[in-house]
């Protein structure tokens, strides 16, 4: 199904789809990860009324498919007159949604952190920034590691979805060679076997950073 | 002098500290006494600021207290378990004390050494035993130089030699001009303390007396002997 001669010539397109889809899992992985910060700290800190937002927003993203929240905002940006392009559009989205599960994580976090080191920083003079920057987040970000990592390989896979809406991404390559080809086998073998290699390679990535740091629990 | 006036502190309703007053004077270590829950570490968070005050006043030589004067090593010790203990103490002085790393390096090794954790400055907390954690967080709060400060249940989880050592410590703090606090219902620490000591029931101070008192064979400071008999 696959042939050298296949591989040869189609390469360029599918690393060209590759690239663009590390593009979209990154910046809406840097997206998710501000957001899902703000968003859990203030889950975590149950600040009065934007708390009552922030779950209004949890649960509307984690209630609806990505599918239709990626259609959504791009067709509804452009109705409103918005220039953005699709890959963007598709980014955003994404983001978006990864913002709103990662709140979930970070919430975990900060709460696997016990209240006494909170307490500790407090009576050494530390501000509430300081303390969320110095002393609880190094620690929690160890304890939802795990957690990112998934995420992480979560976004990879869900940037397919950015061929919906026209984002020349691996997919979308994919579904051009195919209909160039008709081989449609060694195509999505070829799609899934790329994909599957980027997240095994982050899955490692991430599980070596986890042994890395655990050095502060080692005796 | 630290004086703490009519403190009054209740939560849900319910009374926790009840018109508590007591003076602390430069060099004087108080022993808060008492069984748990009747309040002791309510005080000390109080004047620590982890709590906010009912009704009462706290007061650092005559003017509202600047909770920056105060220390604090807690039960559990609290320290950061993701910085090294030399860290542990440079990184408060870096970030809250203004100093250069190079100053904070020189005062966090000064204070290993007088507590004799020289060796231990690049181990994490995980590797440490609960009296050396002890040290180690007193060595972070000396090291922001507090004019109080406040020991909560600093003997809890440490062995008899251990507690020897921390009342030597203790004893030696005040000889330095430390206003200190301590809430403890460990008999043995008291009697290695030269302290003023207030034993606490239900948020109260029922009874006060000067730890040499309690060596009188009279009727003096009764409850606290009858409670550390009890004990």
């Amino acid at each position: 199904m696959i042939d050298m001669l296949f591989v040869q010539e189609y390469l360029p397109l599918f690393l060209k789809g590759t690239f663009a889809a590390m593009q979209i899992a990154f910046f809406s992985c840097f997206i998710g990860t501000v957001l899902g910060l703000l968003l859990g700290t203030v889950l975590a800190y149950k600040v009065p009324f934007l708390q009552q937002l922030v779950w209004l927003y949890v649960i509307i993203v984690r209630g609806t498919p990505m599918l239709i929240q990626i259609m959504a905002t791009y067709f509804l940006l452009t109705s409103c007159g918005f220039c953005i392009s699709a890959f963007w559009s598709a980014t955003i989205s994404i983001g978006f949604n990864s913002g709103a599960y990662l709140s979930q994580v970070v919430v975990a976090g900060i709460n696997s952190v016990g209240r006494g080191q909170t307490e500790a920083a407090k009576t050494l003079g530390f501000s509430d920034a300081q303390i969320m920057y110095y002393i609880i987040l190094p620690q929690a970000i160890r304890t939802v590691l795990p957690a990112l990592g998934n995420e992480l390989t979560t976004l990879i896979k869900d940037s397919s979805l950015a061929s919906t809406i026209g984002v020349y991404e691996l997919t979308k390559q994919g579904q051009i060679i195919m209909s160039q080809t008709y081989n449609a086998p060694a195509v999505f073998m070829m799609v899934g076997m790329i994909y599957f290699i980027i997240t095994s390679v982050v899955s490692l990535v991430v599980s070596s950073l986890e042994k890395r740091m655990q050095y502060y629990v080692k005796h | 002098m630290l004086s703490i006036k009519h403190l009054i502190k209740k939560f849900h309703g319910k009374t926790i500290l009840n018109d508590v007053s007591f003076d602390v004077a430069l060099g004087q270590v108080v022993v808060l006494l008492g069984k748990s829950g009747v309040g002791k570490s309510t005080v000390l968070r109080l004047l620590n600021n982890l709590e906010s005050l009912d009704s009462g006043k706290i007061e650092l030589d005559g003017r509202p207290i600047n909770f920056r004067n105060v220390g604090m090593v807690f039960q559990d010790f609290n320290l950061f378990n993701h910085l090294t203990v030399e860290e542990n103490i440079t990184l408060p002085l870096v970030k809250i004390g203004m100093k250069s790393h190079a100053e904070a390096k020189k005062i966090a090794k000064g204070l290993l050494v007088q507590f004799g954790l020289e060796s231990k400055a690049l181990s994490y907390p995980a590797a440490l035993s609960g009296g050396q954690k002890q040290r180690i967080a007193l060595a972070r709060t000396l090291a922001m130089n507090p004019k109080v400060l406040c020991l909560d249940e600093p003997t809890s989880a440490l062995d008899p030699q251990l507690k020897l050592e921390i009342a030597q410590i203790i004893n030696a703090l005040a000889g330095r001009g430390y206003m200190i606090v301590v809430t403890t219902h460990d008999v043995a620490l008291i009697k290695q303390l030269s302290c003023t000591i207030h034993l606490m029931e239900d948020g109260r101070i029922i009874e006060s007396a000067a730890s040499e008192s309690l060596q009188l064979l009279n009727n003096q400071a009764k409850k606290i002997k009858d409670f550390m008999l009890e004990k």
